[in-house]
Protein backbone atom coordinates (compact mmCIF):
# COMPACT_ATOMS: atom_id res chain seq x y z
CA UNK A 1 0.00 0.00 0.00
CA UNK A 2 1.51 3.99 -0.89
CA UNK A 3 1.99 6.06 1.88
CA UNK A 4 1.02 9.36 2.03
CA UNK A 5 2.08 11.17 4.64
CA UNK A 6 0.18 14.55 5.48
CA UNK A 7 1.85 17.11 7.36
CA UNK A 8 -0.84 19.27 9.21
CA UNK A 9 -3.74 18.28 10.34
CA UNK A 10 -6.00 21.75 9.97
CA UNK A 11 -8.96 22.28 7.12
CA UNK A 12 -7.26 21.01 4.79
CA UNK A 13 -4.67 18.32 5.88
CA UNK A 14 -8.08 16.60 7.82
CA UNK A 15 -10.21 16.90 4.62
CA UNK A 16 -7.49 15.10 2.28
CA UNK A 17 -7.16 12.43 5.11
CA UNK A 18 -11.06 12.10 4.51
CA UNK A 19 -11.09 11.59 0.97
CA UNK A 20 -8.51 9.44 0.21
CA UNK A 21 -9.50 5.66 -0.48
CA UNK A 22 -8.13 4.06 2.97
CA UNK A 23 -8.41 0.52 1.10
CA UNK A 24 -5.87 1.37 -1.06
CA UNK A 25 -3.65 4.12 1.00
CA UNK A 26 -1.83 4.31 4.15
CA UNK A 27 -2.52 7.51 5.56
CA UNK A 28 -0.80 9.11 8.37
CA UNK A 29 -1.58 12.84 9.86
CA UNK A 30 1.39 14.21 11.79
CA UNK A 31 0.42 17.28 13.97
CA UNK A 32 2.30 19.34 16.67
CA UNK A 33 -1.36 20.10 17.99
CA UNK A 34 -3.91 16.87 18.70
CA UNK A 35 -6.87 20.06 18.77
CA UNK A 36 -8.31 21.89 15.76
CA UNK A 37 -9.73 25.11 16.10
CA UNK A 38 -12.32 27.05 13.74
CA UNK A 39 -10.40 29.95 12.93
CA UNK A 40 -13.19 32.00 11.27
CA UNK A 41 -15.05 32.56 14.90
CA UNK A 42 -12.01 34.79 16.05
CA UNK A 43 -13.81 37.30 14.26
CA UNK A 44 -16.99 37.20 16.21
CA UNK A 45 -14.79 36.60 19.29
CA UNK A 46 -12.76 39.83 18.80
CA UNK A 47 -15.76 42.11 17.97
CA UNK A 48 -18.83 40.65 19.11
CA UNK A 49 -17.61 38.85 22.30
CA UNK A 50 -19.05 35.82 21.18
CA UNK A 51 -16.61 32.97 23.11
CA UNK A 52 -18.17 29.48 22.39
CA UNK A 53 -16.15 26.77 22.25
CA UNK A 54 -14.11 26.47 19.13
CA UNK A 55 -12.23 23.68 19.38
CA UNK A 56 -12.82 19.67 18.50
CA UNK A 57 -9.93 16.82 19.03
CA UNK A 58 -8.34 15.98 15.52
CA UNK A 59 -9.37 12.85 15.58
CA UNK A 60 -13.29 12.75 16.29
CA UNK A 61 -13.12 14.92 12.67
CA UNK A 62 -10.86 11.99 10.65
CA UNK A 63 -13.11 9.33 8.94
CA UNK A 64 -11.67 5.29 9.90
CA UNK A 65 -8.32 4.43 9.21
CA UNK A 66 -6.15 7.22 8.79
CA UNK A 67 -3.75 7.19 11.66
CA UNK A 68 -2.94 10.53 13.96
CA UNK A 69 0.30 11.12 15.22
CA UNK A 70 0.64 14.51 17.58
CA UNK A 71 4.13 15.22 16.88
CA UNK A 72 5.71 18.92 15.34
CA UNK A 73 7.84 18.81 11.99
CA UNK A 74 10.83 20.21 12.16
CA UNK A 75 12.67 19.30 9.06
CA UNK A 76 11.29 17.62 5.63
CA UNK A 77 14.34 16.24 2.86
CA UNK A 78 11.96 15.84 -0.67
CA UNK A 79 14.70 13.87 -2.38
CA UNK A 80 15.06 11.50 0.06
CA UNK A 81 11.15 11.50 1.33
CA UNK A 82 12.07 12.06 4.72
CA UNK A 83 10.26 14.11 7.44
CA UNK A 84 11.88 14.09 11.05
CA UNK A 85 10.14 15.32 14.25
CA UNK A 86 12.02 15.65 17.80
CA UNK A 87 12.01 11.90 17.95
CA UNK A 88 11.16 10.14 14.61
CA UNK A 89 11.90 10.03 10.66
CA UNK A 90 8.96 9.12 8.54
CA UNK A 91 8.81 7.67 4.75
CA UNK A 92 5.93 8.23 2.67
CA UNK A 93 5.47 7.51 -1.26
CA UNK A 94 3.33 10.97 -1.18
CA UNK A 95 3.64 14.01 0.87
CA UNK A 96 1.21 16.61 1.65
CA UNK A 97 1.86 19.74 3.41
CA UNK A 98 -0.72 21.50 4.81
CA UNK A 99 0.87 23.33 7.87
CA UNK A 100 -1.10 26.50 7.28
CA UNK A 101 0.04 29.89 8.29
CA UNK A 102 1.56 31.66 11.67
CA UNK A 103 1.09 35.11 12.51
CA UNK A 104 4.80 37.00 12.85
CA UNK A 105 5.23 40.13 15.15
CA UNK A 106 8.89 39.46 15.25
CA UNK A 107 9.29 42.33 11.79
CA UNK A 108 7.66 45.24 12.09
CA UNK A 109 8.93 47.44 15.03
CA UNK A 110 6.39 48.37 18.07
CA UNK A 111 4.39 45.69 16.68
CA UNK A 112 4.95 43.11 19.11
CA UNK A 113 4.21 45.67 22.24
CA UNK A 114 1.18 46.44 21.01
CA UNK A 115 -0.07 43.17 20.32
CA UNK A 116 0.84 42.13 24.02
CA UNK A 117 -1.52 44.78 24.77
CA UNK A 118 -3.94 45.21 22.50
CA UNK A 119 -4.32 41.60 20.70
CA UNK A 120 -5.85 41.02 17.31
CA UNK A 121 -8.36 38.14 15.58
CA UNK A 122 -5.76 36.01 13.29
CA UNK A 123 -3.87 34.52 15.79
CA UNK A 124 -5.62 32.59 18.76
CA UNK A 125 -8.19 32.24 21.02
CA UNK A 126 -6.29 34.52 23.72
CA UNK A 127 -5.58 37.60 21.30
CA UNK A 128 -9.16 37.73 20.32
CA UNK A 129 -10.49 37.72 23.69
CA UNK A 130 -7.96 40.30 24.42
CA UNK A 131 -8.72 42.16 21.38
CA UNK A 132 -12.45 42.06 22.54
CA UNK A 133 -11.82 43.10 26.18
CA UNK A 134 -10.21 46.12 24.51
CA UNK A 135 -12.64 47.05 22.18
CA UNK A 136 -15.54 46.68 24.77
CA UNK A 137 -14.11 48.94 26.81
CA UNK A 138 -12.98 51.62 24.28
CA UNK A 139 -14.97 54.74 25.55
CA UNK A 140 -13.75 57.12 22.19
CA UNK A 141 -11.19 58.37 19.99
CA UNK A 142 -9.72 56.73 17.49
CA UNK A 143 -9.87 52.85 16.65
CA UNK A 144 -7.54 52.17 13.53
CA UNK A 145 -7.47 48.62 11.57
CA UNK A 146 -6.00 46.98 9.45
CA UNK A 147 -3.15 44.59 7.76
CA UNK A 148 0.37 44.88 8.40
CA UNK A 149 1.33 43.52 5.33
CA UNK A 150 -0.01 42.45 1.55
CA UNK A 151 -0.56 38.96 2.90
CA UNK A 152 -3.92 38.00 4.81
CA UNK A 153 -5.16 35.26 5.35
CA UNK A 154 -8.81 35.95 4.75
CA UNK A 155 -8.78 38.71 2.41
CA UNK A 156 -12.40 39.91 3.29
CA UNK A 157 -11.44 39.74 7.21
CA UNK A 158 -9.57 43.02 7.51
CA UNK A 159 -12.98 44.84 6.11
CA UNK A 160 -15.18 42.80 8.46
CA UNK A 161 -13.62 43.64 11.47
CA UNK A 162 -13.68 47.50 10.93
CA UNK A 163 -17.10 47.27 9.68
CA UNK A 164 -18.19 44.90 12.74
CA UNK A 165 -16.23 47.39 14.90
CA UNK A 166 -18.16 50.43 13.73
CA UNK A 167 -21.29 48.54 14.21
CA UNK A 168 -20.67 47.95 18.02
CA UNK A 169 -19.48 51.31 18.10
CA UNK A 170 -22.75 52.53 17.15
CA UNK A 171 -24.72 50.01 19.18
CA UNK A 172 -22.94 51.61 22.63
CA UNK A 173 -23.47 55.10 20.96
CA UNK A 174 -19.75 55.73 21.44
CA UNK A 175 -19.94 56.48 17.66
CA UNK A 176 -19.77 60.04 18.05
CA UNK A 177 -16.86 60.39 20.31
CA UNK A 178 -14.95 57.92 17.51
CA UNK A 179 -12.95 58.08 14.51
CA UNK A 180 -12.74 55.06 12.72
CA UNK A 181 -9.62 54.57 10.22
CA UNK A 182 -9.15 51.63 8.06
CA UNK A 183 -5.66 51.65 6.65
CA UNK A 184 -4.40 48.97 3.84
CA UNK A 185 -1.75 48.18 1.39
CA UNK A 186 -3.48 48.11 -1.60
CA UNK A 187 -5.03 50.52 -4.13
CA UNK A 188 -8.47 50.64 -2.50
CA UNK A 189 -10.49 49.19 0.53
CA UNK A 190 -11.05 45.77 -0.72
CA UNK A 191 -8.25 44.91 -3.54
CA UNK A 192 -10.78 43.23 -6.16
CA UNK A 193 -11.97 46.03 -7.75
CA UNK A 194 -15.89 44.67 -8.10
CA UNK A 195 -16.29 44.15 -4.19
CA UNK A 196 -14.87 47.52 -3.76
CA UNK A 197 -17.11 49.04 -5.87
CA UNK A 198 -19.99 47.67 -3.20
CA UNK A 199 -17.77 47.62 0.58
CA UNK A 200 -16.29 51.40 -0.52
CA UNK A 201 -19.51 53.34 -0.20
CA UNK A 202 -20.77 51.18 2.47
CA UNK A 203 -17.32 52.27 4.69
CA UNK A 204 -18.11 55.79 3.38
CA UNK A 205 -21.54 55.83 4.73
CA UNK A 206 -20.65 54.77 7.74
CA UNK A 207 -17.91 57.22 8.45
CA UNK A 208 -14.67 55.36 8.15
CA UNK A 209 -11.90 56.89 6.95
CA UNK A 210 -9.77 55.04 4.57
CA UNK A 211 -6.19 55.30 4.16
CA UNK A 212 -4.86 53.17 0.90
CA UNK A 213 -1.55 52.44 0.12
CA UNK A 214 -0.59 52.29 3.92
CA UNK A 215 2.22 49.11 3.93
CA UNK A 216 3.02 49.40 8.12
CA UNK A 217 6.61 49.98 8.23
CA UNK A 218 7.00 50.90 12.03
CA UNK A 219 4.89 51.73 15.22
CA UNK A 220 5.72 54.30 17.34
CA UNK A 221 4.38 52.95 21.08
CA UNK A 222 5.51 56.63 22.64
CA UNK A 223 3.79 57.99 20.12
CA UNK A 224 0.92 56.23 19.78
CA UNK A 225 1.28 56.45 15.42
CA UNK A 226 1.92 53.72 13.55
CA UNK A 227 4.05 54.99 10.00
CA UNK A 228 3.96 53.37 6.31
CA UNK A 229 6.66 52.53 4.01
CA UNK A 230 5.25 55.16 1.56
CA UNK A 231 5.64 57.85 3.90
CA UNK A 232 2.31 58.34 5.84
CA UNK A 233 1.34 58.43 9.73
CA UNK A 234 -1.87 57.67 11.34
CA UNK A 235 -2.69 58.04 15.32
CA UNK A 236 -4.47 56.02 17.21
CA UNK A 237 -6.01 55.52 20.64
CA UNK A 238 -6.93 51.91 20.06
CA UNK A 239 -4.84 50.01 17.13
CA UNK A 240 -6.34 47.04 15.73
CA UNK A 241 -2.97 45.29 13.61
CA UNK A 242 -3.16 42.16 12.05
CA UNK A 243 0.27 40.88 12.27
CA UNK A 244 2.29 39.88 8.79
CA UNK A 245 0.82 36.37 8.21
CA UNK A 246 4.41 33.76 7.19
CA UNK A 247 4.81 30.09 6.69
CA UNK A 248 5.45 28.50 9.83
CA UNK A 249 8.93 27.29 10.84
CA UNK A 250 10.23 23.70 9.40
CA UNK A 251 13.75 23.55 7.53
CA UNK A 252 13.06 22.24 4.64
CA UNK A 253 16.59 20.25 2.48
CA UNK A 254 15.63 21.71 -0.84
CA UNK A 255 15.29 25.56 -1.96
CA UNK A 256 11.30 25.20 -1.96
CA UNK A 257 10.41 28.53 0.23
CA UNK A 258 9.50 31.98 -0.56
CA UNK A 259 10.95 35.00 1.00
CA UNK A 260 7.27 34.75 3.74
CA UNK A 261 8.47 31.16 3.85
CA UNK A 262 5.31 29.84 1.87
CA UNK A 263 5.76 26.57 -0.16
CA UNK A 264 6.51 27.13 -3.71
CA UNK A 265 3.67 25.08 -4.88
CA UNK A 266 2.30 24.99 -8.54
CA UNK A 267 -1.26 26.86 -8.73
CA UNK A 268 -2.98 24.03 -10.71
CA UNK A 269 -1.54 20.89 -9.18
CA UNK A 270 -0.53 21.95 -5.76
CA UNK A 271 2.77 19.95 -6.48
CA UNK A 272 6.12 21.60 -4.42
CA UNK A 273 7.94 23.22 -7.29
CA UNK A 274 10.12 19.91 -8.93
CA UNK A 275 8.66 17.19 -7.60
CA UNK A 276 5.72 14.90 -8.42
CA UNK A 277 5.32 12.91 -5.06
CA UNK A 278 4.89 15.91 -2.94
CA UNK A 279 1.99 18.84 -2.70
CA UNK A 280 1.32 21.52 -0.55
CA UNK A 281 -2.01 22.79 -0.14
CA UNK A 282 -3.89 25.49 1.65
CA UNK A 283 -2.87 28.29 4.10
CA UNK A 284 1.11 27.31 3.91
CA UNK A 285 1.66 27.65 -0.33
CA UNK A 286 2.54 30.70 -1.96
CA UNK A 287 -0.29 29.83 -4.70
CA UNK A 288 -1.87 33.40 -5.63
CA UNK A 289 -5.28 32.93 -4.56
CA UNK A 290 -7.00 33.15 -1.17
CA UNK A 291 -5.74 32.17 1.67
CA UNK A 292 -9.18 29.69 3.15
CA UNK A 293 -10.39 27.51 4.45
CA UNK A 294 -12.98 26.94 1.09
CA UNK A 295 -9.35 27.38 -0.84
CA UNK A 296 -7.86 24.65 1.44
CA UNK A 297 -10.61 22.65 1.07
CA UNK A 298 -11.31 22.43 -3.04
CA UNK A 299 -7.17 21.91 -2.92
CA UNK A 300 -7.59 18.55 -0.62
CA UNK A 301 -10.30 17.77 -2.72
CA UNK A 302 -7.98 17.88 -6.41
CA UNK A 303 -4.86 16.54 -4.49
CA UNK A 304 -6.27 13.34 -3.44
CA UNK A 305 -7.76 12.75 -7.31
CA UNK A 306 -3.85 13.60 -8.42
CA UNK A 307 -2.90 11.08 -5.78
CA UNK A 308 -5.47 8.34 -6.96
CA UNK A 309 -4.75 8.68 -10.02
CA UNK A 310 -7.40 11.15 -12.02
CA UNK A 311 -6.63 14.00 -14.36
CA UNK A 312 -7.50 16.95 -12.36
CA UNK A 313 -6.63 20.52 -11.65
CA UNK A 314 -7.42 23.12 -9.13
CA UNK A 315 -9.02 26.69 -10.82
CA UNK A 316 -8.27 28.60 -8.20
CA UNK A 317 -11.74 28.75 -7.22
CA UNK A 318 -12.40 31.14 -4.30
CA UNK A 319 -15.77 31.62 -2.16
CA UNK A 320 -14.72 33.99 0.86
CA UNK A 321 -17.37 35.25 3.08
CA UNK A 322 -17.73 38.61 3.95
CA UNK A 323 -19.63 39.87 6.80
CA UNK A 324 -21.27 43.64 6.10
CA UNK A 325 -22.46 43.92 9.67
CA UNK A 326 -26.19 44.91 10.34
CA UNK A 327 -26.98 41.61 9.45
CA UNK A 328 -25.61 41.32 5.74
CA UNK A 329 -22.89 39.12 4.27
CA UNK A 330 -21.87 38.46 0.40
CA UNK A 331 -19.08 36.04 -0.56
CA UNK A 332 -15.90 37.11 -2.81
CA UNK A 333 -16.36 34.43 -6.03
CA UNK A 334 -13.48 34.38 -8.53
CA UNK A 335 -11.02 32.34 -10.22
CA UNK A 336 -8.27 32.26 -12.07
CA UNK A 337 -9.84 32.62 -15.46
CA UNK A 338 -13.25 34.68 -13.98
CA UNK A 339 -12.62 37.66 -12.07
CA UNK A 340 -14.63 38.51 -8.92
CA UNK A 341 -18.35 38.76 -9.14
CA UNK A 342 -19.71 41.63 -7.73
CA UNK A 343 -22.18 39.90 -5.58
CA UNK A 344 -24.63 41.73 -3.83
CA UNK A 345 -24.85 41.81 0.08
CA UNK A 346 -27.72 39.79 1.26
CA UNK A 347 -29.32 38.78 4.67
CA UNK A 348 -29.86 35.69 3.16
CA UNK A 349 -25.74 35.50 2.45
CA UNK A 350 -25.30 36.34 5.81
CA UNK A 351 -27.41 33.51 7.15
CA UNK A 352 -25.43 30.88 5.10
CA UNK A 353 -21.56 32.26 6.62
CA UNK A 354 -23.98 31.33 9.82
CA UNK A 355 -24.85 28.43 8.60
CA UNK A 356 -21.14 27.10 7.32
CA UNK A 357 -20.18 28.27 10.90
CA UNK A 358 -22.63 25.24 12.71
CA UNK A 359 -21.56 22.30 10.11
CA UNK A 360 -17.96 23.49 9.63
CA UNK A 361 -17.01 20.04 11.84
CA UNK A 362 -19.26 17.96 9.46
CA UNK A 363 -18.27 19.26 6.61
CA UNK A 364 -14.68 18.45 7.28
CA UNK A 365 -16.09 15.02 7.45
CA UNK A 366 -17.82 15.10 4.33
CA UNK A 367 -21.30 14.54 5.46
CA UNK A 368 -21.60 17.68 3.04
CA UNK A 369 -19.45 17.16 -0.20
CA UNK A 370 -22.67 16.54 -2.58
CA UNK A 371 -24.54 19.56 -1.16
CA UNK A 372 -20.99 21.90 -1.53
CA UNK A 373 -20.72 20.22 -4.79
CA UNK A 374 -24.18 21.40 -5.77
CA UNK A 375 -23.59 25.02 -3.95
CA UNK A 376 -20.16 25.65 -5.97
CA UNK A 377 -21.98 24.61 -9.07
CA UNK A 378 -24.61 26.98 -8.52
CA UNK A 379 -22.28 29.87 -7.46
CA UNK A 380 -20.09 29.46 -10.29
CA UNK A 381 -18.16 32.38 -11.33
CA UNK A 382 -18.90 32.39 -14.84
CA UNK A 383 -22.71 32.05 -14.25
CA UNK A 384 -22.93 34.27 -11.40
CA UNK A 385 -20.46 36.89 -13.31
CA UNK A 386 -23.03 36.94 -16.79
CA UNK A 387 -25.93 37.74 -13.94
CA UNK A 388 -24.31 40.74 -12.19
CA UNK A 389 -22.51 42.37 -15.09
CA UNK B 1 23.60 46.87 -9.23
CA UNK B 2 19.92 45.85 -8.10
CA UNK B 3 18.43 42.36 -8.77
CA UNK B 4 15.26 41.63 -11.47
CA UNK B 5 12.73 39.73 -9.58
CA UNK B 6 9.63 38.06 -11.74
CA UNK B 7 6.38 38.12 -10.20
CA UNK B 8 4.11 35.59 -11.96
CA UNK B 9 0.61 37.20 -10.50
CA UNK B 10 -1.08 35.80 -13.58
CA UNK B 11 -4.86 34.73 -13.22
CA UNK B 12 -4.49 36.23 -9.52
CA UNK B 13 -8.25 37.62 -9.12
CA UNK B 14 -8.46 37.46 -5.49
CA UNK B 15 -7.04 39.13 -4.10
CA UNK B 16 -5.32 40.35 -7.43
CA UNK B 17 -1.87 40.90 -8.92
CA UNK B 18 -1.15 44.31 -6.79
CA UNK B 19 -1.06 41.87 -3.51
CA UNK B 20 1.56 40.05 -5.18
CA UNK B 21 3.30 43.34 -5.95
CA UNK B 22 3.06 45.14 -3.07
CA UNK B 23 4.91 41.59 -1.08
CA UNK B 24 7.55 41.74 -3.82
CA UNK B 25 7.90 45.68 -3.11
CA UNK B 26 8.53 44.89 0.68
CA UNK B 27 11.54 42.72 0.10
CA UNK B 28 13.29 45.03 -2.58
CA UNK B 29 15.44 47.60 -2.25
CA UNK B 30 17.05 51.07 -4.74
CA UNK B 31 17.61 49.70 -7.87
CA UNK B 32 16.11 46.58 -7.96
CA UNK B 33 13.84 45.75 -11.28
CA UNK B 34 10.36 44.21 -10.44
CA UNK B 35 8.65 42.70 -13.27
CA UNK B 36 5.06 41.76 -12.67
CA UNK B 37 3.15 39.30 -15.22
CA UNK B 38 -0.54 39.38 -14.89
CA UNK B 39 -3.72 38.76 -16.61
CA UNK B 40 -6.16 41.35 -15.18
CA UNK B 41 -6.50 44.04 -16.79
CA UNK B 42 -7.17 45.74 -13.67
CA UNK B 43 -3.54 45.76 -13.34
CA UNK B 44 -2.90 49.12 -15.66
CA UNK B 45 -4.32 51.56 -13.77
CA UNK B 46 -3.27 49.97 -10.55
CA UNK B 47 0.62 49.94 -10.94
CA UNK B 48 0.42 53.54 -12.22
CA UNK B 49 -1.21 54.68 -8.89
CA UNK B 50 1.00 52.48 -6.49
CA UNK B 51 4.26 53.74 -8.73
CA UNK B 52 2.55 57.71 -7.84
CA UNK B 53 2.07 56.91 -4.36
CA UNK B 54 5.43 55.10 -4.13
CA UNK B 55 7.27 57.04 -5.90
CA UNK B 56 8.74 54.38 -8.12
CA UNK B 57 8.97 54.48 -11.73
CA UNK B 58 7.11 52.09 -13.94
CA UNK B 59 9.77 51.70 -17.13
CA UNK B 60 7.28 49.57 -19.59
CA UNK B 61 3.45 48.42 -19.76
CA UNK B 62 3.13 45.21 -22.36
CA UNK B 63 1.15 42.76 -23.52
CA UNK B 64 1.08 39.54 -25.93
CA UNK B 65 -1.52 37.36 -26.18
CA UNK B 66 -2.94 38.21 -22.51
CA UNK B 67 -0.04 38.22 -20.86
CA UNK B 68 0.42 42.17 -19.62
CA UNK B 69 4.03 42.21 -18.58
CA UNK B 70 4.83 46.02 -16.31
CA UNK B 71 8.26 46.46 -15.44
CA UNK B 72 8.88 48.55 -12.61
CA UNK B 73 12.50 50.39 -11.29
CA UNK B 74 12.43 50.59 -7.62
CA UNK B 75 13.75 54.35 -6.75
CA UNK B 76 12.46 54.36 -3.55
CA UNK B 77 11.74 52.22 -0.72
C1 LIG C 1 -10.42 35.89 11.34
C2 LIG C 1 -10.43 34.80 10.33
C3 LIG C 1 -11.58 34.58 9.58
C4 LIG C 1 -11.62 33.57 8.64
N1 LIG C 1 -12.77 33.37 7.95
C5 LIG C 1 -12.85 32.39 7.03
C6 LIG C 1 -14.05 32.12 6.35
O1 LIG C 1 -15.07 32.75 6.62
N2 LIG C 1 -14.06 31.15 5.40
C7 LIG C 1 -12.95 30.42 5.10
O2 LIG C 1 -13.00 29.56 4.23
N3 LIG C 1 -11.78 30.63 5.76
C8 LIG C 1 -11.72 31.59 6.71
N4 LIG C 1 -10.54 31.79 7.41
C9 LIG C 1 -9.33 31.07 6.99
C10 LIG C 1 -9.26 29.62 7.42
O3 LIG C 1 -9.40 29.50 8.79
C11 LIG C 1 -7.92 29.06 6.98
O4 LIG C 1 -7.66 29.45 5.66
C12 LIG C 1 -7.87 27.53 7.03
O5 LIG C 1 -7.91 27.10 8.35
C13 LIG C 1 -6.61 27.01 6.34
O6 LIG C 1 -6.49 25.64 6.46
P1 LIG C 1 -5.07 24.94 6.41
O7 LIG C 1 -5.34 23.49 6.49
O8 LIG C 1 -4.28 25.46 5.28
O9 LIG C 1 -4.31 25.44 7.73
P2 LIG C 1 -4.75 25.33 9.26
O10 LIG C 1 -6.19 25.01 9.39
O11 LIG C 1 -4.24 26.55 9.92
O12 LIG C 1 -3.96 24.04 9.77
C14 LIG C 1 -2.55 23.99 9.86
C15 LIG C 1 -2.18 22.85 10.80
O13 LIG C 1 -0.78 22.60 10.70
C16 LIG C 1 -0.27 22.33 11.98
N5 LIG C 1 1.17 22.59 11.99
C17 LIG C 1 1.79 23.78 11.83
N6 LIG C 1 3.13 23.62 11.89
C18 LIG C 1 3.36 22.31 12.10
C19 LIG C 1 4.55 21.53 12.26
N7 LIG C 1 5.77 22.08 12.21
N8 LIG C 1 4.41 20.19 12.47
C20 LIG C 1 3.18 19.62 12.52
N9 LIG C 1 2.03 20.31 12.37
C21 LIG C 1 2.12 21.64 12.17
C22 LIG C 1 -1.06 23.25 12.88
O14 LIG C 1 -1.03 22.82 14.23
C23 LIG C 1 -2.46 23.18 12.27
O15 LIG C 1 -3.24 22.17 12.85
C24 LIG C 1 -10.48 32.76 8.41
C25 LIG C 1 -9.33 32.96 9.17
C26 LIG C 1 -9.29 33.96 10.13
C27 LIG C 1 -8.06 34.15 10.95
Amino acid sequence: MKKVLIVGGGAGGIILANSLDKKNYDVTILDKSDMQVFQPWFLYMAFEGKNKNISKPTVKLLNKGSKFIKEEVKTIDLDNRSVQTASNTYSYDYLVVATGTVTDTSSIRGLQEINSKFGDYHTNIDNSMRLWSNINSFSGGTLVLGQASPTCKCPPSPLEGILLAEQLLTRKKIKQKSKLVFFTPYPRAYPAEPINKIVEPIMKARGIDIYTFFDVDYIDTQKSSIYSIEGDEIHYDLPIVIPPCVGVKIEYKQDVLDQDRFVKADKYTMRIQGYDDAFAIGDATNIPTSKSGVTAHLQAKVVASIIEGQNVIFNGRTHCPFDMAYGKATFVIGSYTQPVVPYPPSAFKHFMKMMMAKIYWSSLKGTFDFMFDTYFKMTDPEKLNKKYK
Amino acid sequence: MGDKIVIDARGSSCPGPIVELAKAYRNSKVGDTLELWATDAGVRADVQAWAQKTKNQIDSITEQEGKIVVVIKILNR
